[in-house]
């Protein structure tokens, strides 16, 4: 851990802040951008935040699907009924898929995630955009500084614990050793690889990425995760011919009707290799695709 | 070829963009050069699609006057697969999460594929060597 830096309430906390006690003032009701790494998106109605969006955080679809809370042929079968146009949450608990309540309390919790992601990151600047309304708003909203002022308890808290971790950097891979381990912990065991971050466990999990960065804390603390000090190498292969661009193949001569470098197509032909593929669907020899029919 | 600074390319763009979790750089035929990737993925068979797709993708571009082709992006429903062109010779794969950012990755891969197509420029023609990364 030593060179590392700390985890903290950053600078870009306080530039949150501000920002989004203007807000609060004026009621504003729109999205605040947040430039930064892992950044985000903060919808505002009336002053008050409905919901938050964060790379560095999973949001609530994922959460549902990533945990196997919804099933993904529903989640798709419900998607081509609304037109796909936005995620279709009262469809879901119209259906009976999902619970009003656990929906609610699913979006809490990302929107918290989410404001968390954002704070234990890097803050570059914040702007404005009245548009754009969220998939799963949280009515009647939160405060923005009781939103911010839970983000910094959680900072806070994983700073405190004798393994800090930051959702971003630390890319923790199994110790190998033997312990007894709960449903989370087995899952960040199994999944954890020295390449994936907390965050990266996170959506992979369907776990909020808070709980996950606390936990590897922990498990690098009692030595059931390990972080390697450098980076695992990359391998490169040495060019041992020279670099030339992908030659078409031409098709000029057996398809002289075709137009502007476009292959017309014909009735019935197909691209090699669709007939192993029918072959392989139908089980059996393989047949001609036209063959004569009795009459 | 410079390895070394091929592979801090690549590593820098995962560290730059929250939920990249592969990138792979291969020639236009297919053939990789480099792999920044899980065991679960193969890098070898990685490249190989890619070529295809992006020869397709190119192939579209002109034939339906698109312009010159940037970059293709595939979305499944947890993640997405980008390739961009790295001039007319190579091409980078970037595999991520659903939570990546796709725009970010867009507005930071464009000065990093320069960046490596003056890498793999300054190598062609060149006698390769035996440097691991």
């Amino acid at each position: 851990m030593a060179g590392l830096p700390a985890v903290r309430v950053s600078a870009g906390h306080d530039l949150l802040s501000g920002a989004l006690a203007a807000c609060a003032r004026e009621r504003y009701s729109g999205r605040v951008l947040v430039v930064g790494t892992p950044g985000g998106v903060l919808h505002l109605r009336d002053g008050l935040v409905v919901a938050a969006e964060s790379p560095g955080a999973p949001g609530p679809e994922a959460l549902l699907l990533r945990s196997g809370r919804i099933d993904a042929g529903v989640w798709d079968a419900v998607l081509r009924e609304s037109g796909g146009a936005r995620p279709p949450w009262a469809m879901l608990v119209a259906r009976g898929a999902l619970g009003a309540a656990q929906l609610r309390v699913m979006c809490l919790m990302a929107m918290r995630d989410a404001v968390f992601a954002m704070t234990v990151g890097q803050v570059d600047g914040v702007g404005h955009d009245p548009g754009g309304e969220p998939s799963a708003p949280v009515e009647p909203g939160e405060l923005p500084a009781r939103l911010l002022q839970d983000a910094a308890r959680k900072i806070r808290a994983l700073a405190a614990l004798p393994y800090p971790v930051v959702p971003w950097r630390e890319r923790p891979r199994p110790a190998g050793g033997v312990a007894v381990l709960g449903v989370l912990r087995r899952e960040i065991v199994r999944h954890a690889d020295g390449r994936r971050t907390a965050r990266d466990l996170a959506f992979l999990v369907g776990r909020g990425v808070y709980p996950v960065t606390v936990e590897i804390a922990r498990m690098l603390a009692d030595g059931v995760l390990a972080q390697d000090v450098a980076p695992a190498p990359i391998p490169v292969r040495a060019a041992a011919y020279e670099l030339r661009p992908r030659e078409a193949p031409d098709v000029g001569e057996r398809t002289p009707d075709r137009r502007d470098g476009l292959p017309r197509r014909q009735p019935g032909a197909g691209a090699p290799g669709w007939k192993g593929f029918f072959r392989l669907r139908h089980g059996g020899p393989a047949q001609h695709s036209r063959q004569p029919r009795d009459t | 070829m410079n390895h070394e600074a091929l592979a801090t390319e690549l590593r820098d763009l995962r560290q730059q963009v929250s939920g990249i979790t592969d990138t792979a750089l291969a020639a236009s035929d297919g053939l990789l050069i480099a792999a920044d990737t899980a065991n679960s993925i193969e890098p070898e068979g990685l490249a190989a699609m890619a070529a295809a797709s992006v020869g397709l993708a190119r192939r579209t571009s002109v034939a339906t006057a698109r312009g010159r082709f940037r970059r293709t992006v595939t979305y499944g429903a947890h993640g997405c697969a980008a390739y961009y062109a790295v001039g007319d010779t190579a091409l980078m794969v970037v595999l991520g999460d659903e939570g990546m950012d796709v725009d970010r990755l867009n507005a930071v891969s464009g000065p990093i594929v320069e960046r490596i197509g003056s890498i793999l420029t300054d190598s062609a023609g060149k006698p390769a060597t035996a440097k691991g990364a």
